[in-house]
């Protein structure tokens, strides 16, 4: 039997997930590139079934957190418990110990309880009392956010969105697709998946993502994107994107390459993956919304300044 | 026939001989170039005399090389050299020379300068051949000085019946050189086109010559610079703007022709792959690019 490949991934997320392809291809990129990611989007659009889909089709541990104004960082990390029979302290691990865990409306816990999951996602370790713990690997956090919901929640500060290598916006199914949403789904049915990939298998992707050629034209090209958000005259920005997004873009690339079957990354895979970095990284003030335009109608635009090399 | 019109002519006898010479007997290393622009020009019309001036000459090719090889200089009898400073600059569209030399006139009147000459394989026909810049006329003006350099009156009488001596034996010479040049013309084919040479090379231009020179050089030096002009040419002829990646040239109804999807897709491996793998990235290029363009 050959080696699986993240084609067969996103084969097997398709027969639970309907539509949203974008929102898959950029859920596998994310996990071949090691990063975590940020689903943005109304309730009901599968965020949550894509996660724990993915984390069955890995044959992974999948934990999930509801985020809560009352949550305690500890209800995340783990903690030491004190056991009476034997007068000790014992370490209880916390849900983020999984291969992928889904932290649910991670914008309504307060910011201490973001700060505990994020730096668990930025060191992939975890100190509780004197002992460090090193998380699993592969580790990808999957947090989602409702944007409509605005009231009782703690945005997220900007240095914390950055550690997230992508942003995914989930939209609203095409009116076919929720024709099928309705045939497949009327009785509940969420077609429980079979495993398609090991965990060893996803390293091995990772690897091979890593070992994807970087041409010096394209190099420059990232990097003069990452740059026209900075120097940007534009009314709705008010700074633009950190070097961490150089780096996601060049990783996502090279994922996108992989997902390609390349070796190669090429300047398409560049333009497909630099809206999911940059898209939270750039920050735009209130203008955005009275002059009613979309964050990734800017982003495109500014792309289109940067020639193709 | 004036002494200043002689000059001209012998100028001209000698631009013209060495044009008949035939194509350069150094075929087999010289460069394969499109040249599209070859210029000598000075930074004025009339130097004065013991000022120094500027002659520049600017070659343009479509090709992206390290030097030009097989430049001559036009041979400066008349002036002095002082300088002569070189610069070389490549971009996607090709490679811009540019010779700076500095010369000073020690002698008043008219001076006529060889066209400076280039020997390279032209890229697209495959042939040797020898350009020609235009050939640059001069007249120098006196300087504050001139009274100076004068002398005696004897001396200077006797340095003008000098040079008319030598006037009327350039005028004989030039005469022979007249009838023995009309005698050669009857036997020997048609010269090398003269000044400007590099445009008089150029055939009519049709969208796809520019592939065929792509080919013909990224056939000759399958590097990727040479890939990455190929590339730019092939995007140029199906419309691409600067601003569309593959895929959007691709989704584009302008792009139809499999054929070209296909040079397109080649192309843009031999542009962006990673060393071990350019060569054959190339050969897939250019052997699409053959079938595409045949």
């Amino acid at each position: 039997m050959n080696d699986p490949k993240p084609s067969d991934l996103a084969r097997a997320l398709s027969q639970t997930i309907v539509g949203q392809h974008d929102v898959v291809e950029a859920l596998l990129l994310a996990l071949i590139a090691n990063g975590h990611v940020l689903l943005e989007g109304p309730p009901g659009l599968a965020k949550t079934l894509a996660c724990r889909s993915l984390a069955a089709a890995l044959d992974g541990a999948f934990k999930r957190i509801q985020f809560t104004p009352d949550l305690l960082p500890s209800d995340i990390v783990g903690t030491r418990i004190f056991d009476q029979r034997d007068a000790t302290f014992a370490t209880v691990l916390g849900p983020v110990f999984a291969n992928v865990v889904l932290a649910d409306e991670i914008n309504r816990a307060p910011a201490k309880v973001q700060s505990a999951l994020l730096e668990a996602m930025q060191e992939r370790q975890v100190t509780i009392g004197l002992q460090t713990h090193a998380l699993p690997d592969p580790f990808v956090v999957m947090a989602t956010m409702n944007p409509l919901d605005a009231e009782g929640t703690y945005a997220l500060p900007v240095a914390q969105m950055d550690r997230f290598l992508a942003k995914i916006d989930v939209g609203y199914p095409s009116r076919s697709e929720e024709l099928t949403i309705l045939d497949r789904f009327a009785v509940a049915d969420t077609r429980p998946l079979h495993s398609v990939a090991t965990l060893a298998d996803v390293q091995g992707w990772r690897a091979q993502s890593q070992r994807v050629h970087l041409e010096e034209p394209l190099k420059r090209y990232i990097v003069d994107i990452v740059l026209a958000t900075r120097e940007t005259r534009h009314d709705a920005i008010d700074y633009g994107a950190s070097p961490r997004a150089t780096l996601a873009i060049a990783n996502l690339a090279r994922a996108r390459a992989m997902l390609d079957a390349r070796d190669y990354a090429v300047p398409d895979d560049v333009r497909a993956v630099a809206k999911l970095a940059l898209r939270h990284r750039i920050g735009f003030n209130y203008r955005l919304t009275t002059a009613n335009i979309s964050a990734d109608g800017v982003i495109d635009d500014l792309i289109a300044t940067v020639p193709v090399p | 026939m004036t002494p200043r019109s002689l000059v001209r002519i012998a100028a001209a006898f000698a631009a013209l001989a060495v044009a008949c010479a035939g194509p350069p007997a150094r075929a087999q290393s010289l460069q394969r170039l499109t040249i599209t622009r070859f210029t000598l020009a000075s930074d004025t019309a009339t130097p004065t005399l013991e000022v120094p001036f500027h002659l520049l000459i600017v070659v343009r090719v479509r090709e992206r090389v390290g030097e030009l090889d097989t430049l001559d200089l036009p041979v400066l009898t008349s002036l002095e050299l002082l300088g002569d400073e070189r610069h070389l600059s490549s971009d996607a569209s090709g490679t811009l020379y540019r010779e700076t030399i500095t010369v000073v006139a020690h002698h008043t009147g008219s001076i006529t300068i060889d066209p400076a000459t280039l020997d390279a394989i032209d890229a697209r026909d495959g042939k040797a051949k020898r350009y020609f810049s235009n050939p640059l006329t001069l007249t120098v003006r006196g300087g504050a000085l001139a009274p100076l350099r004068s002398g005696g009156a004897a001396l200077l009488a006797g340095a003008v019946f000098v040079l008319r001596v030598a006037v009327v034996l350039a005028g004989l010479l030039c005469a022979v050189a007249i009838v023995a040049l009309l005698f050669r013309r009857k036997s020997v084919p048609a010269p090398m086109p003269a000044q400007p040479a590099a445009p008089r090379f150029e055939p009519p231009r049709d969208p796809r010559d520019d592939l065929r020179d792509a080919l013909v050089v990224l056939r000759a030096e399958p590097t990727r610079a040479n890939a990455m002009l190929a590339r730019s040419h092939v995007r140029a002829t199906v419309g691409a703007t600067d601003d569309e990646t593959l895929a959007d040239v691709l989704a584009r109804a302008a792009c139809d022709d499999p054929a070209m999807a296909l040079v397109l897709r080649n192309l843009e491996r031999a542009a962006f792959t990673y060393d071990a793998d350019l060569q054959a990235a190339i050969a897939a290029a250019v052997d699409s690019l053959e079938h595409a363009i045949a």
